[in-house]
């Protein structure tokens, strides 16, 4: 049985499918998408008031990379880095890979996640703050993230968070990935 | 005594909660503006002007009211930036405006007579004679109850007063008389009353440390956690503080209100209102909790039993612990 504060995690498999080296197109990938999304929904970014500016260090603990992300608007840049180098940021935030996916597309509540340890933070706690109300109001979809409208994004939408679900469901079902944490 | 309808009115601290509080059944809405004039000024929360205005129109296609609370103190070399606060959301359309300070009160009774205007909690006003003031003075037509009163004590405050009383039903609960707290001015330099943030996050820090982890407002340590153990947000009136050699909640135990067996004690006790605290908690807390309670209170109002909400809201109470509070008063 998994413990209570413990959430599916990927299988070990993955992380050696995954070696860093493969997480470095995605940081001028997300980059794009980032700008794109604040061009057209400036007002998501400003929500986040003077933590536009700060650093977050995203650590998904089942992959061998991680983020950081500076989320200010047209100028936002994430950049996939190595474990340390994001826990300098000005914020950290751990967590199994597909909570964290979960806090982005609204499947699961931050604050639950925090308080029951499923995610840690450390850092500037009023920029985890405002970047968890932001994301709370922004009620992201996958083809947000793309820039796509119309019927592409609904099936994309359809497709990405049912994929979602299937993998959650699948690292749910496998309790020796949770004992990898 | 009230026989009309009981009003639900629920939190909203982004315009996406306020559409998901309006689809779970919610009568009226509260919200504020993101500055200093509402007592739920955390980073990332409130409404710009267009949003309100937004929020205001969804609310009323969907048949909800939105309630603006303008509920800090006023500061003296500033009052503008809250007179013109309430201007905004007198021209967003909103149905009424909370507020407490005399400044905000008087500007809105003398220059937005078209507008509503409830007394806002942070006031404190639970007897007659002030309720009859503010009353008097500005026209309220609706007091929030300070959550330090009984059932019986809010019947006969109604038998005295002709304003409607909203009473909290769910949600946090303040120890203290709202409005008259220092603590968080005496560990930060901020309050809920001035500044609209009680134990503000930028004075929070959780630490790693061997032996779990720390929670600490302006490096007082407030609580500490084993690991693995869940952590609390560190408001200084909910720590955990030794005292004569004993590790104690000295002020209050974390634990949440829920009165949601009392909707009938409070309708017959001529309450107009009820209302569930949270403009910081987020879509899914607002939608379950929302739903629940109009469940609940369509149950009360058809004369059918009442549903065992305390069960149905369990996880999300803080500490997952719940209290009447003083409702049903045992102690004062």
């Amino acid at each position: 049985m998994r413990p209570p504060n413990a959430e599916p995690m990927l299988p070990g498999l993955f992380r050696q499918l995954f070696p860093a080296v493969a997480g470095l197109p995605l940081g001028p990938l997300l980059t794009l998408s980032l700008r794109s999304l604040a061009r057209r929904r400036p007002g998501l970014f400003e929500r986040l008031g003077e933590s536009r500016s700060a650093c977050f260090g995203i650590d998904p603990v089942d992959l061998a990379f991680a983020f950081r992300v500076v989320p200010e608007g047209q100028r936002s840049s994430v950049r996939v880095v190595s474990k340390d180098e994001a826990a300098r940021s000005d914020v950290q935030i751990k967590g199994p890979l597909l909570t964290l996916l979960g806090l982005l597309d609204g499947t699961l509540d931050g604050d639950a996640m925090f308080f029951s340890r499923v995610i840690s933070i450390s850092g500037r706690t009023e920029a985890v703050l405002a970047l968890r109300n932001t994301i709370e109001d922004a009620e992201l979809r996958p083809a947000d993230l793309l820039g796509l409208h119309g019927i592409l994004a609904r099936c994309v939408d359809t497709g990405v968070l049912g994929a979602l679900s299937i993998a959650r469901r699948l690292a749910d079902k496998n309790p020796s990935g949770a004992r990898e944490a | 005594m009230t026989m009309t309808r009981l009003e639900l009115v629920c939190p909203a601290g982004t315009p996406a909660t306020l559409r998901a509080a309006v689809q779970a059944g919610a009568d009226a809405v509260y919200c504020g503006f993101r500055d200093e004039t509402n007592a739920r000024n955390f980073p990332g929360l409130n409404f710009s002007r267009d949003e309100l205005a937004e929020g205001v129109r969804f609310a009323h296609d969907h048949g909800s009211k939105v309630l603006v609370a303008i509920n800090t103190f006023a500061r003296v070399d500033d009052v503008d930036i809250w007179k013109k606060a309430a201007d905004a959301a007198a021209e967003s359309g909103a149905d009424a405006i909370i507020a407490a300070d005399f400044a905000v009160l008087d500007h809105v009774a003398k220059n937005h007579s078209q507008i509503r205007l409830h007394l806002s909690v942070q006031a404190a006003a639970a007897t007659p004679e002030a309720i009859g003031f503010y009353a008097a003075q500005f026209g309220i037509r609706r007091v929030v109850l300070p959550r330090v009163l009984s059932l019986q004590e809010i019947a006969a405050l109604n038998r005295a007063i002709d304003v409607e009383t909203e009473a909290f039903v769910f949600g946090g609960l303040c120890v203290m008389i709202e409005g008259r707290c220092y603590l968080s001015s005496y560990a930060t330099g901020k309050s809920p009353n001035l500044n609209g943030v009680c134990s503000p996050p930028q004075m929070v820090s959780y630490d790693e440390e061997p032996g779990g982890t720390t929670a600490r407002l302006s490096g007082f340590t407030i609580d500490r956690y084993e690991r693995g153990q869940p952590v609390g947000y560190p408001t200084l009136c909910k720590g955990k503080f030794k005292a004569d050699g004993r590790t104690s909640h000295l002020f209050e135990d974390p634990v949440s209100l829920n009165a949601g067996g009392m909707i009938a004690g409070l309708k017959a006790a001529g309450v107009t209102a009820l209302k569930i605290e949270g403009r910081q908690r987020g879509k899914g807390y607002v939608s379950e909790v929302v739903r629940a309670f109009r469940k609940a209170v369509d149950a009360v109002e058809k004369g059918g039993e009442p549903l065992d909400i305390g069960r149905l809201l369990a996880g999300q109470s803080e500490g997952a612990r719940q209290t009447a509070g003083a409702y049903e008063k045992k102690w004062r």
